[in-house]
């Protein structure tokens, strides 16, 4: 369902739930924010539970940084310690640290929940058709954004032909060295793929003409309207119950 | 075919004025000095042999070079009247609608409709009138509608290259060039593409090496030697009857008629009109005396000697066996479920079907480099040549790459550069070679490898010359004369009839045939429901069954 929502409000919904993310030190809040994320994702987009938590381990391994300076190096996280002073965990630092570590999931989640519910094309043909974006830098963006698909392919083919060269079947992960080795040859690609994708562009008239059409712009609708006004009342009824009710308590 | 020609204006669509294209760092031209006019409304092909300077000849018809490719260009190109160069590459897009040889060349990694849509976006035409083309491009090409969703990156090769075709078609451009636009197509598709070549009304441009079908819709060609410059501009029908034995040197592809009617002729059976097309041949056979069809059957049937496999029956323990076995590309669900076959020692087998019907996912899952999801594998690995030849290659030089094979120092590298004709590109950077040297250099090194008990070739011949594909075809034969094995994914029925005595056919997610591949090719109801065709060659062995010779 989400999917179907015109891309620009959903970001401009994301901006503003990442923004009391970073605005809001508080864990329940942070946590609030994981939950409803993760909820989103499966119940409403019907993604693995699975699949979310695998999701939140990069993001909960990039807070596990904050939460160990926090502990561990006070002096540089003085900030964070006097923000968290009030928590319920017990120690300042370890306090904060955890609040640090729930924000950096929680930002991870939200914007897993953009990006996982929509499709680059009609992101960037929103931001043409909406707000006047450069074809030029609309369709080189929307060509990086692909490119990370395609690396991944083109990883798979160099290891098939590195396996075949060596009689075996590919292991299913590639440890340290081989994906060091694939570091030089995917940079090649990356290079020739732009470099083709340069050509294509212009030789089927990319800024060619002043004006273009864009088919298929996604179009606002009232569901739209209804996701704003709904996502933004969700947000402030967490930080109500977060900073008021649970506090009362 | 019956085409009714074209009848060429006076004012050329392209004017080449002794050009001459150096790439940097190049000591010699890649291709020029050239001289060669293209009339509207004409349909032009231009033949040569891999890496004489064809698909950069192209690319200076809209300025790709050296505006976007950069290059030294020397003499003149007057596109439309006007010098290439007044106007931009993409100022270009409105008359000119240019298929490029490697489809990831022509997409830019949008989902099929976008990419279709693409072009007619740019010159901001109305949004009613862009789906209007659209659908009747993706109808013209072939494409399933239900690809429209699909982003290109996850098609197949042919795949892809039937949705560039569209994308080109939707331009609806007065000028169409296109760069080996079949060399990945089934035959039917290939045929839906002559179709459109055929049509009236464009001016027509084309480099291609699969000529029988193509050839009787093309008004004019223009051969570029190996150096590079023209050495012969014509009628076809003239031109192949006057340079066809120069042409067969050279390593030029010809149609199938012509070499059988420079062998006709040998004998002294000459047709009044030069034969583009067997059928052509056959008529005309069919007149003559009983004397006459005596004489040339007996030409006939070494003709069909030397491009027919013998039949050949599967010995000794098999090589590989799959049974029962569900294929899937990497980290993807299968595209084949319950495959069972063997392949025996010195077995050569075509491995045929539509595009996307899993023929690499099969290929791949034999040479033992992809998991089963079901079923079971056994026997040892086998080497494996990829559709896209960069994929292989890790070393610095042609002659780095087939050292890493046979040795450094070893003498067999010189000869092996000098059977693959690489021997001028030995020291450049693989990357840096045309689409048919690293074919050739990716085929060069895996054949050289005598590890592997059997080898699979994903379409070999795409984008070579007669010269490499005959000797893909020796190498083959002697590697099956060595106790080996060979499968060939290949479009190319005429190969895969010279090279090949066992065929399997995929369709429907599974192995819809697995027998002699005469019988495959001889079967009407299975070609079509596969995407195939009978292979022009096969109405000679008919006639000569039913002759009285």
């Amino acid at each position: 369902m989400l999917s179907t929502l015109h891309p620009l409000p959903k970001l401009i919904v994301c901006l503003v739930w990442l923004a009391a993310s970073i605005a809001v030190f508080d864990p329940r809040f942070q946590a609030g924010i994981v939950v409803l994320a993760a909820l989103a994702l499966i119940l409403v987009e019907r993604r693995s539970p699975l699949l979310v938590l695998a999701l939140m381990i990069p993001f909960a391994l990039f807070g596990f940084g904050f939460l160990t300076t926090a502990t561990l190096f006070r002096e540089e996280s003085d900030f964070a310690t006097r923000m968290a002073a009030e928590t319920p965990f017990g120690s300042p630092a370890f306090s904060a640290g955890i609040v640090l570590f729930l924000r950096a999931i929680a930002c991870g989640m939200v914007s897993a929940v953009f990006v996982l519910t929509t499709e680059p094309g009609r992101f960037i043909k929103a931001l043409m058709a909406n707000w006047r974006l450069s074809p030029r830098i609309g369709y080189a963006l929307f060509s990086a954004l692909h490119l990370v698909p395609d690396l991944a392919s083109e990883a798979q083919q160099i290891r098939l032909a590195r396996a075949m060269k060596r009689a075996r079947t590919p292991r299913r992960i590639p440890g340290p060295v081989e994906t060091a080795s694939l570091v030089v040859p995917l940079l090649a690609f990356a290079i020739r793929r732009a470099n083709r994708a340069a050509i294509a562009m212009e030789a089927r008239g990319l800024g060619a003409a002043s004006a273009r059409t864009i088919v298929g712009a996604p179009q606002s609708r009232s569901a739209d309207a209804i996701f704003v006004i709904a996502s933004l009342a969700l947000l402030a009824i967490l930080f109500i119950l977060t900073s008021v009710v649970w506090r009362a308590w | 075919m019956n085409v009714a020609f074209s009848a060429p204006e006076a004012a050329p669509a392209v004017a080449w004025r002794e050009v001459a294209v150096r790439y940097p760092y190049a000591t010699a031209p890649a291709v020029g000095p050239v001289s060669l006019d293209l009339r509207k409304g004409e349909r032009l092909l231009i033949l040569g042999p891999s890496g004489c300077g064809k698909s950069t000849l192209l690319n200076t018809v809209t300025g790709l070079v050296p505006a976007t490719i950069p290059a030294e260009i020397s003499g003149e190109v007057a596109t439309l009247g006007v010098p290439a160069a007044s106007r931009s590459p993409a100022a270009w897009s409105a008359s000119v609608a240019q298929l490029f040889q490697d489809a990831d060349q022509t997409l830019c990694g949008m989902t099929v409709g976008d990419e279709v849509a693409f072009a007619l976006e740019n010159r901001a035409l109305p949004e009613e009138k862009i789906v209007v083309r659209v659908d009747r491009a993706l109808d013209r090409a072939g494409v399933p509608p239900s690809w429209r969703t699909r982003r290109t990156a996850s098609l197949s090769g042919g795949e892809k290259q039937l949705v560039a075709l569209a994308a080109v078609l939707a331009q609806e451009a007065e000028f169409f060039i296109a760069d080996e636009p079949t060399a990945h197509l089934s035959p039917q598709a290939a045929a839906r593409l002559h179709a459109v070549i055929g049509g009236q009304g464009q001016t027509f441009l084309v480099v291609d090496h699969r000529l029988d079908g193509l050839i009787d819709t093309i008004d004019r060609v223009a051969i570029i030697g190996r150096d590079g410059t023209l050495i012969a501009d014509g009628p076809p029908r003239d031109i192949f009857r006057a340079h066809g034995a120069r042409f067969a040197q050279e390593g030029i592809w010809r149609p199938l008629a012509s070499d059988l009617d420079r062998l006709l002729r040998g004998i002294g059976i000459a047709l009044d009109t030069p034969p583009l097309a067997v059928s052509e041949i056959i008529a005309d056979l069919d007149r003559r005396p009983a004397g006459d069809q005596s004489a040339a059957g007996t030409v006939i049937r070494h003709f069909l000697w030397q491009r027919i496999a013998e039949p050949a029956e599967a010995t000794g323990q098999p090589l590989v066996t799959l049974d029962s076995a569900a294929c899937a590309p990497l980290f993807a669900k299968p595209v084949l479920r319950d495959v069972s076959l063997q392949i025996h020692p010195g077995e050569t087998i075509a491995l045929l079907g539509r595009n996307g019907a899993g023929k690499s996912t099969l290929g791949a899952t034999l040479a033992g480099l992809l998991r089963l999801k079901g079923g079971t594998r056994t026997g040892p690995a086998g080497g494996f040549a990829f559709q896209r030849p960069e994929t292989q290659f890790t070393e610095g030089s042609a002659r780095a790459e087939l050292e890493s094979i046979v040795g450094k120092g070893s003498a067999h590298v010189d000869t092996l550069l000098s059977a693959w004709r690489l021997e001028s590109v030995a020291t450049q950077h693989p990357f840096e070679l045309s689409q048919g040297q690293k074919r050739r250099l990716a085929l060069a090194t895996l054949t050289a490898d005598t590890r592997w008990p059997f080898l699979v070739l994903d379409e070999p011949t795409a984008g070579l010359d007669a010269a490499a594909c005959d000797e893909i075809a020796s190498r083959i034969a002697e590697i099956a004369a060595e106790g080996r094995a060979v499968v060939v994914i290949t479009h190319d029925l005429d190969f895969a009839l010279k090279t090949c005595s066992r065929g399997i056919v995929l369709d429907g997610s599974s192995v819809a045939a697995d027998a002699p591949l005469l019988d495959i090719l001889r079967d009407d109801r299975l070609l079509a429901g596969a995407g195939l065709a009978t292979p022009e060659i096969l109405r000679l062995a008919a006639w000569m069954e039913a002759a009285p010779c």
